[in-house]
């Protein structure tokens, strides 16, 4: 090969290298005249995610009726609450006939109400007893978790709730994971009358010491004989074991009860309600659970005389990382090492928001106020999550009536549309659905919801978290869901949309639009050029080696 | 047409047992007990085996002696004969709930297949059931949310069983196992080099040994050689 030759060779080589990199395919490539077809959904799973708005599992709970003489009013929503447990929360477990009582998953010494000792018509000596239940936990039985309890769809945290001590299975049926209905996200609201000597025993069926502080509630420090009462860390109820709190409240108000050991992990993972002091009234016969919270289908005789219905709205949150620690494994030291040393809340998020146990849309099923026109409603809010909350009801105006349980003087009852409730806060609210432009704007399916952006997402898809419904009831169908919302519910009531598996506008006119964009077909012209190109320098390369070898020997 | 009937009359039995639960259940303010049977063979049983008292103990005192448990039973596992009665005693040792339920049962003697007994708190309650004949591994367990999750869960082997239950803890291993950090001390780490060394040397041993190594081969050869020359002469 001559000198000539050798040159000729190299310039071809940069040649054909300058092409190469002209024609090199990427990971990504601009897409010229035909920009890749529209992705409705990245489901791999092809059976049907969809889920019924409504399962109307329980159409007879809704109407008013009367069991054991307690009256229990109408409850329009589609998954309200199961009439026997209300009748049983009136009249305590040990008034009630053994067939109301097996219409529950109540135990026998649940809830005991007994001595008049006021002589005014009611019970007053109160024993309460509950238990702790972990939802969505593990198991070492398989890739399952177990007590499932759905916040919305496929959305299953692991939870920590205290429950009323129930009876019999924990599960819904033999063939399923799902946990009975008396077992959910929130812990119960607890009411309890003025003056009434009320025993709450902790049953710690947990596998995790914990107890039970009774914030804001009049109790003594320590017990008559001695002991805690004050639900502090030193003195844990350990598995196994149950201690009783001892409290006869002077005052009352919305006050709470939660879980003071590990305090910060341990409310964060769902262990903290509602604890309500209703005034001391002849004939109050108290509806002392209000299972999952939501609507009083048996307000007190003080609410009666002054409101139509009674609301309680039970603001909660979960970080994922937090409630994942549960569902990673089974030996209790290495959840509580896990959680302790491990997690580190200060660098943490809150990724779900729950209204009622619930998020969006899921809200519509049990967490919505339903109200005629001309209605005076009590909502009794309390702010059980980490953050701030700014609570804002579309299209109405209410007025603060009381503030920690304190009642606000008259001349301090402030009208507004966003209330700010600092976590832990209560707020007693006065709702009128009056149609005068200022408390009402006139009837609709108005969204209340917390005006913090992250608050109306789930784990940032939005809509999502503590969204819910003010349902004008001309506005809702037979099954008690809201009208005219037949595509939203087609989108929302899917795992795979919380998935983020799903375009956010997959259907109607606007779908090939602003679905997700899909892949691009790659361009074979180029690589084929591509490819000829590269083979071509590596052979010329080899060559002009060899050749240049066999000159120097010779 | 008779086994029609008689299948009517089972569902029907089903179907008010699930509205009322009053089907085989007995309850007080201390616990219930359902589906017990101390009378009914199963179709598969002529007669009685054998007469079981057996004692089960529920608490969390009982997992001390499991690690990474936390509720238990005393015993984990329990064998009977075919067709055996059994009569339980169920002694619940904490201040809480727990269950003692028994699955896979017939279900035309133990509505749903199971036989439960439950105590609402520290106390004992007593119950008998009538096993059948197959050979089996029956769950015994509570139910309570993460009680059987966390040890409170045993087997009950009717003519030996057929095999145990995935965690029972003490006896089977988990199917989806917990996973732990080693524990990884200066010996570990130094037996680890050594191993590493030796095999490393190997090479360098044939090669400096190369002409031993194919003398002593050779030798070896020649004698299987002669061995093989000589059988073939006999």
């Amino acid at each position: 090969m001559t000198k000539k030759h050798l040159i000729l060779v190299i310039l071809l080589i940069i040649v054909l290298s300058t092409i190469a990199v002209f024609v090199a395919p990427g990971l990504t490539q601009k897409a010229g005249i035909a920009p890749p077809a529209t992705v409705y959904s990245r489901s791999t799973d092809n059976t049907s995610s969809v889920e019924k708005p409504c399962s109307n599992e329980h159409p007879e709970w809704r109407p008013t009726q009367v069991i054991e003489g307690v009256t229990i009013d109408a409850a329009p929503s589609c998954e309200t609450d199961n009439p026997y447990d209300i009748a049983v929360s009136v009249k305590g477990t040990n008034n009630v006939s053994m067939a109301t009582l097996m219409q529950t998953n109540l135990a026998q010494d649940a809830l005991t109400m007994t001595d008049d000792l006021d002589k005014d018509g009611d019970p007053d000596v109160i024993h309460i007893k509950l238990e702790v239940v972990e939802l969505n936990g593990a198991s070492p039985d398989g890739d399952f978790l177990i007590n499932t309890f759905d916040i919305a769809p496929g959305i299953q945290p692991g939870l920590w709730v205290y429950a009323p001590k129930s009876r019999g299975m924990a599960l819904k049926n033999f063939n399923s994971v799902v946990a009975n209905p008396l077992l959910r996200a929130p812990s119960p609201v607890i009411r309890v009358e003025q003056g009434d000597k009320v025993y709450i025993t902790l049953e710690n069926t947990h596998y995790l010491p914990h107890t039970i502080h009774l914030h804001g509630v009049d109790h003594p420090w320590l017990t008559a004989k001695g002991e805690d009462n004050d639900g502090m860390e030193e003195h844990a109820v350990f598995p196994g074991k149950s201690h009783t709190y001892e409290i006869q409240p002077r005052h009352a108000g919305s006050m709470l009860y939660h879980c003071h050991v590990q305090t910060a992990q341990h409310l964060m993972m769902g262990m903290s309600s509602m604890f309500i002091v209703e005034e001391n009234q002849p004939n109050n016969w108290l509806q002392t659970f209000n299972i999952g919270a939501g609507q009083v289908r048996h307000p007190s005789v003080a609410v009666k005389k002054s409101y139509s219905q009674e609301y309680d709205l039970h603001y909660q949150s979960v970080d994922k990382k937090l409630s994942q620690i549960i569902q990673s494994a089974n030996d209790p030291r290495l959840i509580a090492q896990r959680m302790r040393l491990d997690y580190n809340m200060t660098e943490s998020f809150e990724n779900y928001f729950m209204l009622n146990g619930h998020s969006f849309p899921y809200t519509l099923r049990d967490g919505m106020i339903i109200a005629d026109e001309n209605e005076n409603i009590k909502l009794h809010v309390a702010n059980l999550q980490r953050s701030s909350i700014a609570l804002h009801i579309h299209g109405h105006k209410a007025t603060v009536i009381a503030l920690d349980g304190v009642d606000q003087p008259a001349g301090m009852q402030v009208t507004r549309d966003v209330f700010d409730i600092a976590p832990a806060q209560r707020i007693d609210l006065h709702l009128q659905t009056q149609n005068d432009g200022l408390h009402s704007y006139g009837p609709g399916l108005w969204m209340f919801h917390d005006h913090v952006p992250v608050g109306a997402s789930t784990d940032g898809m939005e809509p999502g978290g503590n969204l819910a419904i003010l349902a004008y009831k001309p506005l809702l169908d037979e099954q008690g869901m809201p009208k005219m919302h037949d595509e939203l519910f087609d989108q929302v009531f899917n795992k795979d949309y919380y998935a983020k598996k799903q375009a956010v506008w997959n259907a109607g006119d606007f779908a090939p639009l602003l679905g997700d964009a899909g892949l691009l077909v790659p361009d074979y012209l180029q690589l084929i050029i591509f490819g000829l190109v590269t083979g071509l320098i590596i052979g010329l390369l080899i060559f002009s080696v060899l050749a240049y070898k066999r000159k120097q020997k010779q | 047409m008779k086994a029609l009937i008689i299948g009517l009359l089972l569902l029907s039995v089903i179907e008010s047992a699930s509205a009322m639960n009053h089907g085989g259940m007995v309850m007080d303010e201390k616990g219930m007990i359902m589906n017990a049977n101390s009378d009914n063979l199963p179709r598969d049983c002529p007669k009685i085996s054998e007469n079981v008292d057996i004692t089960i103990r529920a608490g969390q005192k009982h997992a001390l002696k499991f690690t990474g448990k936390m509720f238990a039973f005393d015993q984990q596992e329990w064998n009977v004969k075919p067709c055996a009665k059994i009569n339980i005693t169920f002694i619940n040792d904490d201040q809480i709930r727990h269950q003692l339920m028994i699955h896979g049962l017939p279900g035309y003697l133990y509505p749903e297949g199971m036989f439960h007994l439950e105590l609402y708190g520290e106390g004992q309650l007593q119950a008998s059931l009538i096993m059948p004949s197959q050979k089996k591994t029956y769950l015994v367990h509570c139910e309570l949310p993460q009680h059987m999750e966390k040890g409170m869960k045993a087997q009950l082997k009717v003519d030996g069983g057929n095999g145990d239950l995935p965690s029972i803890p003490g006896i089977s291993a988990p199917v989806k196992a917990d996973v732990y950090p080693v524990d990884w001390a200066r010996l570990t780490v130094a037996i680890l080099l050594l191993c590493v060394l030796a095999g490393f040397a190997i090479p360098f041993f044939v090669i400096i040994n190369a002409q031993s190594i194919k003398n002593r081969i050779q030798k070896v050869l020649g004698k299987l050689n002669l061995k093989r020359k000589q059988s073939g002469i006999n």
